[in-house]
């Protein structure tokens, strides 16, 4: 766990591809640790390279999706009447639409070129596939800071703060979102594995980052040489793995932390 | 025999606050609409503790947050010191506001867990820029010795490390920062244990006199208002049922209504026999009251009469006014 938390920050090796002359050394090689895939690339350099992708299209993600989700959720719950039924109607059909499905159609439709013969830039790749895990994430996000809102709103120390004269938009800075905050933060950490995952799943299905820059695209490479070099596989896929059970791990431990204060009420 | 009226109402210009006619809806459904207070009307006068009474559900809650116009009633006035709260426009109710303050039910509710006391009773300080850093410090130990909370122990706590009790005169220090004229006090004992509702009460009364407070004091409890009170109105179902002084209500009750709530109350005597006429069933439905008196359907004493016309508040004693075709004599 700390290992695939940690680790990545360690050896930031330069974006290199290690050309060697044998093609698919074993694992625990020497000079490969993770041995090499049929194309002789260096499996640890590539994982490590391969981390920053997955984690940084995750966290932008999960950073934008929570941000406006949250801001529309807090809103629509403290506002309550017609901005809140459309708003949880969006976020139901949001939310009715499979995840997966819905990123595939956005991602396909955004990052195609209207000739195809042209290639996609890998930047706007990255974009559109943060853009759209993004609007998938939206509802989810949104759907908890509205629940949790609605419950602190109702709390007796908003209305006292309404009876000695503050501002709407201070009672929601001062008293909302510092108590929407922890619950928002422990689903943001599960989310974020859950995003990993996603973004592997559309690289898997060919939708994600090309040229295998991150753990999908390297189990989407992987897969070819399954029968003779198993390890090319499941290298990504462990890593892949420990991240997730690690992210719901601290999301867990951030949660506990934040919550202490309310626990001992 | 819950009616409506202004009989009650003695038109002085000692009083503080005069609600007239207040109405507050709430829309449950399409077309499904609860009527939590009707028509009620009612006046403080300067320096007076006004205890409402009534049992849950029958609108006391509703009635006090409609005087602080949080929400605003649907129909009727509140004119507190020669101004009418419905009609201000938003910005000047924010100030108007701060005369009038609310000691809520639930202590811990009340307080935001994330904040210090410090930090929880400069709130209103700070919002409304009373003072400099230190002046507020200054006013805030002061406030926190005259509820009775040291300040050197309490201040940089938080909510959750107190009991209900302390809690509450946290929530007393805090809304007597502003210097209200009135103070509304939504059950504030009624989730405390009985040894501290003593004290909690009597903290109440000490700052009422030290100072110049005007009190409504909204409970389902009749001891705690006996002790309190100087006049009492008896709610049911959105209504009023009796006005009096609490010396009246307490020895000759002239509404069927209050006479059950009296006859309700648990006498710490064993060998005493349980008296009868206990009130049988639920109140109505707000929803869907009764026609003409609210209490009709249980009521002992109700005719034909009771349910064609709804009454109206009369005097029958100086100071006693009741709504009931059929007053106890």
């Amino acid at each position: 766990m700390f290992f695939s938390l940690f680790g990545w920050l360690l050896p930031l090796k330069p974006w290199a591809f290690v050309f060697e002359d044998d093609l698919g050394v074993g694992l625990f090689s020497v000079g490969h640790l993770f041995g090499t895939d049929s194309n002789g690339y260096d499996l640890l350099s590539s994982v490590v390279a391969g981390t920053r992708m997955s984690i940084f299209i995750a966290i932008a993600a999960v950073g934008l999706g929570g941000f406006i989700g949250s801001v529309l959720g807090i809103f629509s719950a403290y506002l309550r009447g017609k901005v809140d039924t459309v708003m949880v109607t969006v976020f139901n059909v949001g939310l009715s639409v499979p995840n997966l499905v819905l990123a595939l159609a956005l991602v396909s439709v955004l990052a195609t070129n209207l000739d195809i013969n042209q290639a996609v830039p890998t930047w706007r790749r990255v974009m559109v596939l943060v853009m759209s895990l993004t609007i998938v994430l939206i509802p989810i996000l949104g759907r908890i800071a509205r629940g949790a809102t609605l419950s602190w709103t109702s709390r007796e120390f908003v209305t006292a703060a309404r009876s000695m004269g503050m501002k709407d938009s201070k009672i929601i800075l001062r008293h909302i979102v510092p108590n929407v905050l922890p619950a928002l933060i422990a689903v943001a950490f599960l989310a974020v594995g859950v995003v990993i995952i996603a973004e592997a799943s559309l690289s898997i299905l060919g939708v994600g980052i090309p040229d295998g820059a991150s753990w999908g695209g390297m189990i989407a490479r992987g897969r070819n040489d399954l029968e003779y070099a198993p390890h090319v596989l499941y290298v990504p896929i462990v890593f892949l793995a420990l991240t997730v059970i690690s992210t719901n791990h601290l999301g867990d431990v951030v949660r506990s932390k934040l919550d202490s204060r309310e626990a001992k009420v | 025999m819950a009616g409506s009226g202004t009989a009650h109402l003695r038109n002085t210009v000692d009083a503080v606050l005069t609600v007239r006619d207040l109405t507050v809806e709430f829309r449950v459904a399409k077309d499904k609409i609860v009527k939590a207070v009707s028509g009620l009307s009612f006046d403080v006068i300067r320096g007076e503790t006004l205890a409402i009474v009534g049992e849950s559900g029958c609108g006391k809650t509703t009635l006090a947050r409609a005087v602080l116009q949080l929400p605003p009633p649907n129909s009727g006035e509140v004119v507190f010191e020669g101004t009418d709260l419905t009609l201000l426009p938003k910005e000047n109710l924010r100030s108007a506001r701060t005369s009038m303050q609310m000691i809520f039910q639930d202590p811990i509710s009340s307080l935001d867990p994330r904040m210090t006391v410090h930090q929880l009773i400069d709130e209103p300080l700070e919002i409304w820029g009373r003072g400099t850093r230190a002046e507020r410090d200054e006013r805030i130990n002061n406030l926190l010795n005259n509820v009775g909370l040291e300040p050197d122990l309490v201040l940089n706590r938080r909510s959750y490390e107190f009991s209900g009790g302390q809690c509450q005169r946290i929530s007393i220090a805090r809304a007597l920062a502003l210097d209200p004229r009135m103070l509304i006090c939504d059950e504030p004992v009624s989730a405390l244990d009985v040894s501290i509702q003593a004290q909690i009460l009597n903290l109440l009364q000490d700052m009422k006199d030290r100072f110049g407070l005007t009190m409504i004091f909204i409970s389902h409890d009749l001891a705690v208002v006996k002790a309190v009170s100087n006049r009492v109105i008896v709610m049911y179902l959105g209504k009023i049922c009796e006005v009096a002084p609490p010396e009246t209500l307490y020895t000759k009750p002239a509404h069927h209504y209050t006479r059950a709530l009296l006859n309700s109350v648990p006498i710490a005597d064993p060998t005493r026999q349980t008296r009868t006429e206990l009130l049988q069933g639920e109140p109505p439905s707000p929803m869907n009251p009764p026609s003409g008196c609210r209490f009709r359907t249980r009521c002992a004493a109700a005719t034909a009469l009771c349910a064609e016309q709804e009454p109206q508040l009369q005097e029958v004693a100086p100071g006693q006014f009741v709504a009931c075709h059929h007053p106890l004599a």
